[in-house]
């Protein structure tokens, strides 16, 4: 069935099919390329040129709901998230099924953990950490309980321009966004760059 | 080694040796080469039994100038391409192909013509384009001329005259007269300043005299350059109205109008004969079953005596241990491909910024710019598309593809609208130039190079300060250049100093084979 017709299924599912005949030769209609790929890197590592984070190993109940929300326009749709504005076109065409088959394929890609870009101060962001920790873990392991997604072992870089967009209401602000909305006064809280920054490096000691 | 080396061959083996660089400061001191573009193919030789194995990783045109120069030399190439096409950002727009922009998949419908096309990236082949050119002939590829300018087309800007357009000679035609008459009124200036005997006076004025075609007292007083009102082939010709200076100063325009012709467009302008992808198309048809399309790089990892890749082939892992690597996939996805590049290699990857530009086409139900007088050429309008571009081909067929836009720099804005804000985008802003214009066009196509599947990118953008490269960024620049651990060379026009042209990427090539040549000959 899902060679049959372009679906946006079968054109984010191409790793689960076998590629169509007409694969290698030039002008075969695109059913198979991976879209997520393109801008999350091989096997969803994560490609700091495109500023798309590591979707490898990420939890599939965060990625349906960050999925749901780009889709619904509660994300990525803040003039000044650039990154998440770039995103959010993506997940409009998704279907409920789509998205259900989208992270099935995610969870057959190899985890690794993200390289470690930033070096600031992590003593410093140990004790910011420590209310971070409430919901995302002691060891930033994440917490489907409470929808609070791991951060060990993500892109520091993506951590960092989220927690900045968290606190200057680029992210979380949407009425929408219930989850969002319980982040962005904890990102408030962080007073500076520099804060944000010393918090990144301690999460980035923490497992990966 | 009996036989005298020619100077030719002497040229060519420097060029190899140390580089196309050494080649052209070493001609020029010879003065064999005038000045002129180099032509910059380094002679290489057959490689060593065993050796031989070169991935070359991206089918876009440096990527397939390395892989045809190692065939015809007899290296065991192999091309991976990540899209179902070679050429990247050469791409040409007919019935039936598919624009494959990630988030806004298009299907072009126009009439199944070989006129009904249009170039959505490189479009132009300026004539010092040598060895893009030497490539054309070589592989077969026709040209046609390309009409960069022409002086019937339109320039409308909202800031000038109520934003109605006007002809591209009544907008230079006045200009230069205005500027005319003002190098006039200061030549006394000058003349004090530095003498001129009587007669270099005379020239000069007689130079100033023509430039701004100004009457015998060095007024201007109206042209018959910009053409007639009326009249002028069996009956006297009414002169055109003046229009002033004042009126036209207010639009940002005028420079574009005046430099059309002079820079990279200065030369006459060419293109292929049915699309500019037949040049791509002629590198895939001598290259063969050496292009393995769908195939998307999983990982680059170089050793001391080659290079080590992994990629999807319909959906499984596949490698190939290579002697040599050529990459021109975009930097900006190199973050995301698994690879052990140098520290500072990647640092300087992820330095270079992804260009923006969207470009837009209509199939124009009839060629309503030919009444106009318009064939081929540019109008330029202060709406965002900024650009018209009327076709040089296909004239008094019944319909045409206008480009519908053309915007270059700020391309992002337009890149996140969905399909059909960009397409009212295209509307209104035609319609500044031409009224008709919603009822003349149909079938829109729109080209957001920054969401394109496989580049997300035009050309690469190195410069952050405006005014080209700091040391910095040079310094980076020549890192990215300079091979990792000898083996695995970064090409494309991301290589240059002049991204965006088809030139920048062959000479990025050539330099890398060329430096390939070298290691290998000092190996040997």
């Amino acid at each position: 069935m899902k060679n049959s017709a372009v679906t946006v299924s079968s054109l984010v599912l191409g790793s689960l099919l076998a590629a169509p005949a007409l694969a290698q030769s030039e002008g075969a209609e695109y059913y198979n390329d991976r879209y997520c790929m393109t801008c999350h890197g091989a096997d969803g590592m994560g490609s700091e040129g495109i500023s798309a984070p590591r979707l490898a190993g990420m939890e599939p109940w965060y990625l349906k709901r960050q999925l749901e929300n780009f889709r619904a326009g509660v994300r990525g749709t803040h003039p000044m998230d650039l990154q998440g504005r770039e995103m959010q076109p993506m997940a409009v065409p998704l279907t409920d099924a789509s998205i259900a088959e989208l992270l099935e394929w995610i969870g057959g890609w190899e985890y690794k953990p993200a390289e470690i870009t930033l070096q600031a101060d992590a003593a410093a962001g140990a004790p910011l950490y420590a209310a971070c920790a409430s919901c995302h873990g002691s060891a930033a392991e994440g917490n489907e309980a409470l929808g609070a997604p791991a951060l060990a072992g993500q892109n520091d870089w993506y951590l960092f321009t989220q927690l900045k967009n968290f606190k200057a209401g680029y992210r979380g602000t949407h009425a929408g966004d219930t989850y969002g909305a319980q982040m962005a006064p904890m990102a408030a809280a962080l007073p500076d760059d520099t804060a944000i920054l010393n918090v990144v490096s301690y999460i980035n000691t923490l497992g990966r | 080694m009996s036989n005298p080396v020619s100077r030719r061959e002497f040229m060519n083996l420097l060029g190899a040796t140390f580089g196309t660089g050494t080649l052209i400061r070493v001609s020029s001191a010879l003065g064999l080469l005038p000045a002129v573009a180099a032509l910059t193919r380094p002679v290489l030789a057959a490689p060593a039994p065993g050796a031989g194995k070169v991935v070359v990783l991206g089918a876009g045109i440096s990527g397939l100038t390395v892989a045809w120069e190692l065939t015809k030399v007899g290296y065991d190439v192999t091309v991976l391409e990540a899209s179902n096409r070679a050429g990247g950002r050469i791409m040409t727009v007919r019935s039936g192909d598919v624009v494959d922009e990630i988030g806004n998949r298009q299907v072009c419908e126009w009439d199944n013509e070989p006129h009904m096309y249009f170039n959505a990236g490189a479009a132009r082949i300026p004539s010092t384009h040598r060895n893009l050119l030497s490539y054309c002939k070589e592989l077969g590829v026709d040209l046609e001329v390309f009409i960069n300018e022409s002086k019937t087309a339109l320039i409308q800007d909202d800031a000038m005259l109520d934003g109605k357009p006007l002809r591209n000679a009544d907008v230079s035609t006045n200009v230069r007269g205005f500027l005319g008459e003002l190098f006039a009124k200061s030549f006394t200036t000058a003349q004090l300043e530095q003498p001129f005997t009587e007669s270099e006076a005379e020239t000069i004025l007689g130079l100033i005299r023509g430039f701004g075609s100004l009457n015998r007292d060095m007024k201007y007083t109206g042209s018959n350059r910009n053409g007639y009102a009326s009249g002028g082939f069996i009956d006297h010709g009414v002169q055109k109205e003046i229009i002033e200076f004042k009126h036209l100063m207010k639009s940002r325009l005028i420079g574009n109008t005046l430099s059309a012709n002079e820079g990279e467009t200065g030369p006459i302008l060419m293109q292929p004969v049915g699309g500019m992808d037949r040049i791509t198309a002629g590198f895939t048809r001598a290259l063969g079953e050496r292009v393995k399309y769908q195939t998307p790089v999983l990982s680059v990892k170089v050793r001391a005596d080659g290079v080590d890749v992994a990629y999807l082939q319909d959906g499984a892992p596949q490698t190939i241990a290579a002697d040599y690597c050529f990459n021109c996939i975009p930097a900006h996805f190199m973050s995301g491909i698994e690879n052990n590049l140098p520290a500072e290699y990647m640092q300087a990857m992820k330095y270079i910024r992804r260009g923006e530009a969207i470009k837009g086409a209509f199939q124009a139900k009839e060629r309503f710019w030919e009444k106009e007088e318009i064939y081929g050429g540019i109008s330029w309008t202060s709406a965002p598309i900024r650009q018209l571009w009327y076709p040089s081909h296909g004239i008094h067929k019944d319909k045409g593809v206008i480009l519908a836009a053309y915007d270059f720099g700020n391309g992002m804005e337009y890149t996140r609208m969905t399909q059909a804000e960009r397409v009212e985008w295209l509307l209104k802003g035609g319609e500044k130039l031409h009224p008709n214009y919603r009822q003349l066009v149909e079938k829109p196509i729109t080209i957001a190079w920054h969401r394109m599947n496989h580049m997300l990118g035009c050309s690469a953008r190195w410069g952050r300060s405006g005014g080209g490269m700091t040391p910095e960024e040079e310094a980076l620049y020549h890192t990215l250049q300079a091979p990792a651990l000898g083996r695995h060379y970064m090409i494309g026009d991301q290589i240059s100093f002049h991204g965006a042209w088809q030139e920048s990427a062959i000479l990025s090539a050539h330099w890398a084979l060329a430096d390939m040549e070298q290691r290998v000959r000092s190996a040997a």
